[in-house]
This record gives structure tokens, C-alpha cells and sequence, in this order.
């Protein structure tokens, strides 16, 4: 056992001499295989963390929520649809809601507006999101201008701005009362944009939504599941969209693994002849080369991942948020909670340190089986 | 002893540029003595080292180890001798490691590291204690009066304490023979006679030592108990030195 660990001791020790001596090289080495293991391990630990973050807040959703559909696209819902429905056994609540979007020419920003009813602001007042505030320069105490459906500004004295936890699905919010909201949009009494319901017991979910799809043909319920895998594959979608440079990032890295490995020079050749001729087997080289590689690779992985996880949990992801937060001007700004999952380390290990150490293996093997002095002499 | 049989060896075997560096050898290099491989460039002299020193494989032939205390136990049935033409290159390696040491015209040093990782290097693999290779490797340059360089690098020495590297080196697992490849092509005549005087001192030790050479101060040497003179791959003299 202790000639096991003083062999491999001595090998690591020449391993780290060996890198040390073509320093320049080796560090450059580092430093580009550092810059892409972050990339990848960036866009990993970001969409990971979107994806956790949108559930999290997804926990306050209602059980199911109820529109009403006409010629296949979303319509208004009769208030007397919810009076029905919260008859059916097994539905604790029905909440009317009102909501809809407002384009603000001004800053070319989509606002999300919402009615809240009790607990919500007065009439003449709101509540809006980070990204609203920041968007048209506004503070708490101040007027937020709107124009109404009917054409008219609208003044709204802001009460608050929603807090940061909030931002990712809340930045474009804005929270009225109930008549501003009607009036604002000219919204016909009686009907509300859709019906948020609570129930009893979750696994009578689907039985329910069932009967009310019996009771009412032309309404589409939507489960908290569905509304909860509608915002995955939303994120999942923008973590498909960076696919596209994780696939090129992956591809660069092994094209430059591959250069590496193909690069076995004149002198690195030789080196491998002169071990073999003073005594080491063939599977000492191949050790040697294992612990260059997995001193470069680890070395590399470790900062590349520190570094992805200062750019995504300390930096909020400066580098992606332009391309991949929120739409229109109107982006999140917010700290994803830090967190790792060892599942997707091992993945990124895989990805990063496995090819770079196959890559560099392979060379080193078909020079250190030739003979020593064919290896020497070529 | 190291017997030779009938050995020959061929490169590029079946293409048109097929070469025969060394043709239906035939010797016996006794233990304890210094031998010299006399001939000009391109007789067969390195091929013939390479082959006794289990670097490379005879394409046809024998070579039988015998009676030396480093040869490691392969299954002789208890005799002693190893044939090592068609032993496979793990056995090989040991071989080379326990009983040979080498040195090269061109010393072969690993640049960039000190003189004293170069000298441990062929220890490094046997997983002997750091402590005792480390020992061993000082008390060797001490010997060969190049202790002070021991933590420079290679690169900036001279080309004879290069060469006293290169014999450190091949002493550290503490072979029976030593072979050695034009060892005074690159030094001078000073430097070629110290050297010679160090193969002395193997010799009183009892170390067989095998030297490739066309220099008249290594075949001359009173030093060399035996000279085979070798042309074109084959033996052509074999008497002992005026």
C-alpha cells in the first residue's frame, strides 16, 4: 500500500514539475478552459435557478383557475360562472380576478394591471412591480401616469413598490382597486377575467375540473400543475434557447481538447521515450499524463464554477439577464437564491473534465506503447 | 552474463525500405568486465545496446540474462537465466528498470526540472520511500561533484556535468550493468578521461559495463577488458585491447 501511494506521490510530483516548466502554455491552458467551463456552468446554474425561483413563487398560486373560452381564444367570465362552480362539492373558494395588459408608449413597456380586492390599494392608488418603477422613474408617494381604454390619463398615486423576492413574475405588475380597474379598461360589470378557485382536497383536483367542464363546455380549467409546468417549459425554453450557445460552448471546448490532445509535441514525444528507456512501463506514462490532465481539467473546473457561481448568485447573472430575463425594456432585477445541486455538477464534471482527460490520454498511450527507442527516436 | 544468439534486427519488416541494423549477432558478454562496441556510424552499435538492454525486441534471435542479482524472479524455474527476446513489454520494463542503467550520447535529460528530480526520475515508478530515492540521488552527485547543482535546473549546466547527471541518473536504481551510447562524443578529452575513470571505479564495484564507442580514448582505454569491433550490423573482430 505505502509503494502504491509513494509511486503515485512521485508521479504527481513530476506531473506538477512537468506543468510547471512549460508555465506560459499551461496557464493560458487554464485560463481558456476556466472561461468555458463558467460559460457552461453559468447557463446550468441559471436556468436551474429560474426554474426553482418560478416555483417558489408558484406555491401561492391558486388550485386551479377557470376561464372562459370563445372561438378557441381566452374571453371575459360570467361572475355567475363562479356562483355555480362554488357550488360543486369539493370547491372551497371561488376569487373573481381581473387582470390585463397595458402598453406604455412612453417607455415602450408591457404592464401587467391587476384588481385586488380586499387588503388592496384604495381607489386612485396602486401597488406596482420593481421593474414598472424603475422603468418610468418612480418612487413610492408618486403619480403614475396611464391612458385609458377611453383614451383619458390616468393619474394613480403610488402606494408601494412589490418587494425584490417578487420581481421575477411580478416586475411589470401593477395592483388597482376594483372600480379604477373597470373603469380603466371600460370592463363590462358582472364579468371578470378569469376565476381563481381553492380546493379542499388536491386529488379531487381533475374530478372537479371534469364537472366543470360538464356544467360549462365553453370553460378551460387550469390546474396548478399545468400552470406550474407552462412556467418550467417557459424557462426550459429560454435555458433551449441557450442550448444553442451551450452547444457551440461544448463544441469550442472540444475542438480545443482535441487540439490539445492531437498536439503532442516533438519534445513531449521524446520525454515519453526517455521515461520508457529509464525504466518506467507503459502505465506509469499513462498515469503521469492522467494527473497532468486531471491537474489541468480540476484546476480549471474548480475556478470555472466559482466563477459561474459569483456571476450567477452574487452578479445576478450580469452577463445573460440582457438576453435571457423578462421582455420588452421591462427586465427582473433580482438575486437568484445561491444553491447548487450535485446532480448538475456531475453533469458539467462530465461535460468539461471527462473529454479533456480522454482527449489527452489517447496521444500519450500510442507514443508511451512503441517501443522506447522508436519513441525516443521519433 | 549476457548471451547473444543468431540475433538480428530489422526496421520497416515487409516494405520496400526495409533495413537490417544488426545481422545474425553472436557473443557473450561476460559479467564484472567492461566491453566496448567498437565501429563507425551506422555498424549496428546503438541497435546492439538497445536490444541487450531490453529497449526494443530482436526481430530474430536470442538474448539470455544470466547470473545477475538484480534480474527479477519471471518464472526461470529457479536457473537464473532470462531470455528476454520475446518477453512482453511489461517484463521488459522491469527488466530495464531493476537491472540496466543507461546512458545516452545525447544524455537524454528531462529539461525544465532540477538535476536532482532528473537523477530520482528512474526511482519515481518503484514506489520506493521519497526520502530514501531523494538520499541515494544527493549521495550520487555528491559523488560525482555536482551536489551544488542539484536544485538548478539541467538546462544550465555544462556539458560534462550534464553527463555526470545522466550517470547519477543511471545508477539510482543500483544496476548491475550499465550501458552507455557514445558517452564521449560530446566532451573533451579531460572530460572523456574523467569519464573513463568513473567506468573504473564500476568496474572495481563489480558492475558489468557495456559500452558503445568509435572513440580511440574509450576503446583504447586500458580500462576496456573486451572490444568487439562491429561493420554494417555484424561482428567483424572481438580480441581483447593491445
Amino acid at each position: 500500500m505505502n509503494r502504491l501511494i509513494e509511486r503515485h506521490r512521485g508521479i504527481i510530483d513530476f506531473a506538477c514539475s512537468s506543468l510547471l516548466r512549460r508555465k506560459g502554455k499551461n496557464i493560458s491552458l487554464v485560463l481558456v478552459y476556466t472561461l468555458m467551463v463558467a460559460v457552461v456552468a453559468s447557463v446550468i446554474f441559471f436556468v436551474q435557478a429560474l426554474k426553482r425561483e418560478a416555483a417558489l413563487i408558484l406555491k401561492e398560486a391558486p388550485d386551479m383557475v377557470v376561464q372562459r373560452m370563445v372561438a378557441g381564444r381566452h374571453d371575459l367570465i360570467p361572475l355567475s360562472y363562479g356562483e355555480k362552480i362554488g357550488a360543486i362539492r369539493g370547491v372551497g373558494a371561488v376569487h373573481p380576478r381581473l387582470w390585463g395588459y397595458y402598453y406604455d408608449p412612453v417607455y415602450r413597456a408591457n404592464y401587467t394591471l391587476m384588481a385586488r380586492g380586499d387588503g388592496g390599494p384604495a381607489e386612485g392608488r396602486v401597488v406596482i412591480g420593481s421593474g414598472v418603477a424603475r422603468t418610468a422613474w418612480i418612487a413610492a408617494g408618486d403619480l403614475l401616469t396611464l391612458r385609458s381604454a377611453a383614451g383619458d390619463p390616468t393619474l394613480l398615486q403610488v402606494d408601494a413598490i412589490l418587494p425584490d423576492s417578487s420581481e421575477l413574475v411580478a416586475a411589470d405588475l401593477i395592483i388597482m382597486s376594483e372600480p379604477d380597474f373597470r373603469a380603466f379598461f371600460s370592463f363590462p360589470a358582472g364579468k371578470a377575467t378569469d376565476l381563481a378557485l381553492t380546493v379542499a382536497n388536491r386529488s379531487e383536483l381533475a374530478t372537479i375540473a371534469a364537472k366543470i367542464v360538464r356544467q360549462f363546455p365553453d370553460s378551460r380549467p387550469i390546474l396548478k400543475s399545468e400552470m406550474l409546468r407552462t412556467y418550467e417549459s417557459v424557462f426550459d425554453w429560454r435555458g433551449g434557447m441557450i442550448v444553442v450557445i451551450l452547444g457551440a460552448a461544448i463544441l469550442a471546448f472540444l475542438i480545443f481538447a482535441w487540439d490539445k490532445a492531437t498536439g503532442l509535441s516533438a519534445e513531449e514525444r521524446k520525454e515519453i521515450g526517455i521515461l520508457k528507456s529509464i525504466g518506467w512501463e507503459t502505465g506509469d506514462v499513462l498515469l503521469l499524463k492522467t494527473w497532468e490532465g486531471a491537474i489541468v481539467s480540476l484546476t480549471a473546473f474548480l475556478f470555472g464554477t466559482i466563477l459561474a457561481y459569483v456571476h450567477i448568485f452574487f452578479f445576478s447573472a450580469s452577463l445573460f439577464a440582457p438576453a435571457l430575463k423578462g421582455w420588452s425594456v421591462l427586465y427582473p432585477r433580482f438575486s437568484l437564491t445561491p444553491a447548487v445541486d450535485p446532480y448538475q455538477i456531475a453533469v458539467l464534471f462530465f461535460l468539461t473534465v471527462v473529454p479533456y482527460s480522454v482527449a489527452t490520454i489517447i496521444p500519450s498511450w500510442r507514443t508511451a506503447t512503441a517501443d522506447p527507442d522508436a519513441a525516443m527516436r521519433s | 552474463m549476457i548471451e547473444l544468439s543468431g540475433v538480428t534486427k530489422c526496421f520497416n519488416s515487409g516494405k520496400p525500405n526495409r533495413f537490417t541494423a544488426v545481422e545474425e549477432v553472436s557473443c557473450v558478454i561476460e559479467p564484472g568486465v567492461v566491453t566496448v562496441l567498437k565501429g563507425p556510424s551506422g555498424s549496428g552499435k546503438t541497435t546492439l545496446l538497445t536490444l541487450i538492454g531490453c529497449m526494443a525486441r530482436p526481430t530474430s534471435g536470442r538474448i539470455v540474462l544470466s547470473g545477475f542479482p538484480t534480474l527479477p524472479p519471471l518464472g526461470d524455474g529457479g536457473t537464473g537465466r532470462v531470455d528476454v527476446s520475446s518477453l512482453p513489454e511489461r517484463f521488459l520494463t522491469g527488466i530495464r528498470r531493476a537491472t540496466f542503467g543507461f546512458i545516452f550520447q545525447h544524455f537524454n535529460l528531462v529539461r525544465g526540472i532540477t538535476v536532482l528530480e532528473n537523477v530520482m526520475l528512474p526511482a519515481y515508478p518503484t514506489g520506493e520511500v521519497r526520502g530514501a530515492v531523494r538520499k541515494r540521488g544527493m549521495e550520487l552527485l555528491e559523488m560525482f561533484s555536482i551536489g551544488r547543482h542539484a536544485s538548478s535546473r539541467v538546462d544550465s549546466l555544462s556539458g560534462g556535468e550534464m553527463q555526470r547527471v545522466a550517470i547519477a541518473r543511471a545508477l539510482i536504481n543500483n544496476p548491475s550493468v550499465i550501458v552507455a551510447d557514445e558517452p564521449t562524443a560530446h566532451l573533451d578529452s579531460r572530460l572523456s578521461r574523467e569519464f573513463m575513470e568513473i567506468v573504473g571505479s564500476f568496474r572495481s564495484e563489480g558492475k558489468t559495463i557495456l559500452i558503445a564507442s568509435h572513440d580511440p580514448l574509450v576503446f583504447d582505454s586500458p580500462l576496456a577488458d573486451r572490444v568487439i569491433g562491429m561493420r554494417d550490423g555484424r561482428i567483424v573482430a572481438g580480441a581483447p585491447p593491445s
